[in-house]
């Protein structure tokens, strides 16, 4: 077989099939995140991706994507996994700034965030390498990441092998 | 008699030699133990990444649970899951400490819709190793044989690639090449310099850059960058069985497909020294039934078919069919692959590239061929590689959150590329598939049981092409440049082959010149099991060539009355 160059995937025909197939390999009947750590996720997905002049993390659906991928996808592990991550970030948060992430101004957000993915990326955390992940493929792999963020087209229709990138702008999606 | 002919198997072997023999009037049945799959409407193909299940991810807990072993190719996804066997619905056995990688699917088409439609002619390198080294036996044919063959498979199935003129590596029928892109052209340039003997070419593949008449006239299009091949293209733009041989085959009018039959074993006559009937048990019902034909031919991939013959006991073969030899089931071969290398490239950051291309490039074998010097292994490999820039997944391993992170990310990451070995596996006889004593699959057939193992040749081989890589990319001015990794356990690279191997003398070998069965005239093999030596290109179109070449053999032999 090849060398995976770009991998991706797709099927939106058989889309009921996979779910329900998917539903009996939920982790856990329980739903992922209760009302408190989902507000916490909302706020952390949307300090590592803003809203710039295009839309962040929450109009891009990431945390619901985040919630359904722990309920359709990760196992119980997964799940216990991205919870030990929010709740190292509260602690990060008392611990720097004497308050919960919630209650903190937006810089300050930012700064606990930006400590929290410099640490655990050096230490290569595997749980913090999966939240990280998941907010990545959450948002790039989106409409509107990969349309209006960066580029993508369903049917290119062309292989054009040596271009100036400024003809092209933005990096691919896929 | 039911047919004129059989084909178990409707993989690239079996639908080949269906096409062949429907299209010289004869009456065939194509039996796939897999489900039925329509061509296109089954395809998951126009669906954006935020349209696929879960972004692709098959759920952790099932893929423990049913896809440990298919989940280890790159290919395997939400969105390709269905071209996959269940491994709990599908076991084997191999000893604990020896694990071997069976990856494939049960399907109408087989691994023709998943393949990675790399399109190489073997050369009389390869024809001729065996002989030349000692290992294993003589091929029956050279090049000469083939060349017509894969001259006429290229053209039917529409083979992209540019003519190199190199001797280890025939040129063919090609349609215009996918062109290498910036950085993989001034890798060409320097690589071609450095050492006066390599040469990188486009990679040459199945996929239909300018389609002919005969292509469009099957409902075949042109290909559309898109990448999404292993889910099926309902642009019919790479070749399969269902985007091409299959319809071809339709369209005479003389074929019969029937899905969910599982061959059980091939009835042998010992009186008229023929296959007698095909026996069959229907996959839903395990009800069982049998046809008959004058012709037999077995495409069930190589695993697949050396169960088959073995299961195939009578009192004439009582270590299975056609196999006086004793061949049936040895000499497993499967590329070697797991090393490499990758780098990244400092420059032409204000180039890039539009459109996802299905291939990258390849680097031919020199090996023992052009390089003779100072090497403690025989054979060799070739590297298939390709070049890109980065996007988003970056991030995954560079901190950076943000504002800046996002800015970042618009533009594309740096330049890497991969150089990926692929070497040749020598024909070992203990490197072999049994049936289980024991066990028993849900159909009530024995399983199969893999025994194979890499030796020291195989070692050494891997250690040198890892390094070569290095070296290549080194010299090239890549930098953070790494081995891919180790060898990997057979299986990996899904070019299994060699388990009823060719040859001239029936002591040693399962099939002739012809494909055709020493021990029983009516019984033809086509698939990779029937490769006396594994090459080092990946040997799908082979497969194609010796198919054409063996169905319109036979239906010489029918026609002739001489079979």
């Amino acid at each position: 077989m090849l060398l995976g160059a770009v991998l991706l995937v797709g099927g939106g025909a058989a889309l009921t099939r996979f779910n329900r197939k998917a539903e009996v390999f939920a982790g856990s009947s329980r739903r992922a995140f209760n009302a408190e750590q989902f507000a916490l996720l909302e706020q952390v997905c949307e300090v590592i991706i803003p809203t710039t002049d295009t839309p962040g993390a929450i109009v891009a659906g990431v945390p619901d994507f985040m919630r359904q991928i722990l309920e359709e996808w990760g196992t119980e592990h997964s799940r216990a996994e991205i919870e030990g991550v929010l709740e190292a970030v509260e602690k990060l948060a008392w611990s720097r700034f004497g308050a919960a992430f919630l209650e903190l101004v937006p810089d300050r957000r930012l700064d606990v965030i930006k400590v929290f993915d410099g640490e655990r990326l050096a230490a290569k955390d595997p749980a913090y390498a999966k939240f990280k992940h998941l907010v990545l493929v959450g948002y790039y792999q989106s409409e509107i990441g990969a349309t209006r963020e960066l580029r993508y087209e369903l049917v290119p229709g062309a292989w054009r092998s040596c271009v100036p990138l400024s003809e092209i702008g933005r990096a691919s999606a896929v | 008699m039911d047919f004129d002919a059989i084909v178990v198997g409707s993989g690239i072997s079996g639908g080949w030699v269906a096409k062949e023999l429907c299209e010289r009037g004869l009456k065939t049945l194509v039996i796939e133990r897999g489900r039925h799959v329509n061509h296109r409407t089954d395809y998951l193909d126009f669906s954006a990444p935020w349209e696929v299940p879960n972004r692709g991810k098959v759920p952790e807990a099932e893929v423990a649970e049913h896809y440990a072993v298919q989940s280890q190719c790159e290919a395997f996804n939400s969105a390709t899951k269905q071209w996959w066997v269940r491994d709990s619905e599908h076991p084997y056995s191999t000893p604990v400490d020896r694990p071997y990688h069976w990856i494939r699917g049960y399907h109408l088409g087989g691994r023709s819709i998943t393949w990675s439609r790399q399109a190489y002619r073997m050369s009389d390198y390869d024809f001729g190793a065996n002989q030349q080294d000692g290992n294993g036996i003589d091929w029956p044919i050279r090049y000469a044989d083939l060349s017509p063959w894969y001259d006429r498979v290229e053209r039917f199935a529409g083979i992209s690639g540019a003519t190199e003129g190199l001797e280890q590596l025939p040129d063919g029928q090609f349609l215009a090449p996918m062109e290498l892109n910036c950085l993989e052209s001034a890798f060409k340039k320097k690589i071609e310099q450095e050492f006066p003997t390599r040469r990188v070419t486009a990679g040459r593949c199945a996929h239909l850059t300018e389609p002919t008449a005969e292509h469009i006239a099957l409902g075949r299009g042109p290909c559309q960058l898109r990448s999404n091949c292993e889910r099926g293209c309902g642009y019919g733009a790479y070749f399969s069985s269902l985007s091409a041989t299959l319809p071809a085959a339709q369209k005479t009018g003389n074929l019969t497909v029937v899905t969910d039959a599982i061959v059980e074993r091939l009835d042998y006559d010992h009186a008229k020294r023929r296959i007698s009937g095909v026996r069959v048990t229907d996959a839903n019902t395990k009800q069982g039934r049998s046809y008959q034909a004058r012709v037999v031919f077995v495409c069930a991939s190589t695993i697949g078919t050396a169960q088959i013959l073995l299961a195939s006991q009578s009192e004439s073969f009582p270590r299975g069919l056609a196999n006086r030899s004793d061949a049936v089931g040895r000499h497993l071969m499967d590329h070697l692959v797991g090393f490499g290398a990758s780098g990244t490239h400092p420059g032409f950051l204000d180039r890039y590239y539009y459109g996802r291309r299905p291939t990258g490039f390849y680097l031919p074998r020199y090996i023992n061929l052009t390089e003779k010097g100072d090497v403690d292994f025989l054979r060799g490999y070739g590297f298939q590689g390709y070049a890109g820039r980065s996007s988003w997944e970056r991030a995954e391993k560079e901190a950076g959150v943000g504002a800046e992170l996002k800015e970042r990310l618009r533009t594309p990451g740096p330049w890497g590329m991969k150089l990926v070995g692929f070497g040749e596996m020598l024909p070992r006889a203990d490197n072999r598939v049994t049936l289980h004593a024991t066990r028993k699959d849900r159909w009530g057939l024995p399983l199969v049981h893999v025994d194979c193992t890499h030796g020291e040749n195989e070692r050494r081989l891997a250690d040198r092409a890892s390094r070569d890589a290095v070296q290549m990319l080194v010299s090239a001015g890549f930098e953070n440049v790494v081995p891919l990794g180790e060898l990997k356990a057979p299986g990996n690279s899904v070019h299994e082959v060699g388990t009823a191997r060719m040859g001239r003398d029936p002591a040693t070998s399962v099939l002739n010149a012809h494909n055709q069965a020493h021990d029983v005239q009516n019984l033809f093999i086509t698939d990779g099991s029937c490769m006396t030596s594994s090459g080092s290109v990946n040997p799908a179109l082979t497969y194609m060539a010796l198919s054409a070449r063996a169905a319109n053999y036979a239906a010489d032999r029918l026609a002739s009355g001489e079979m």
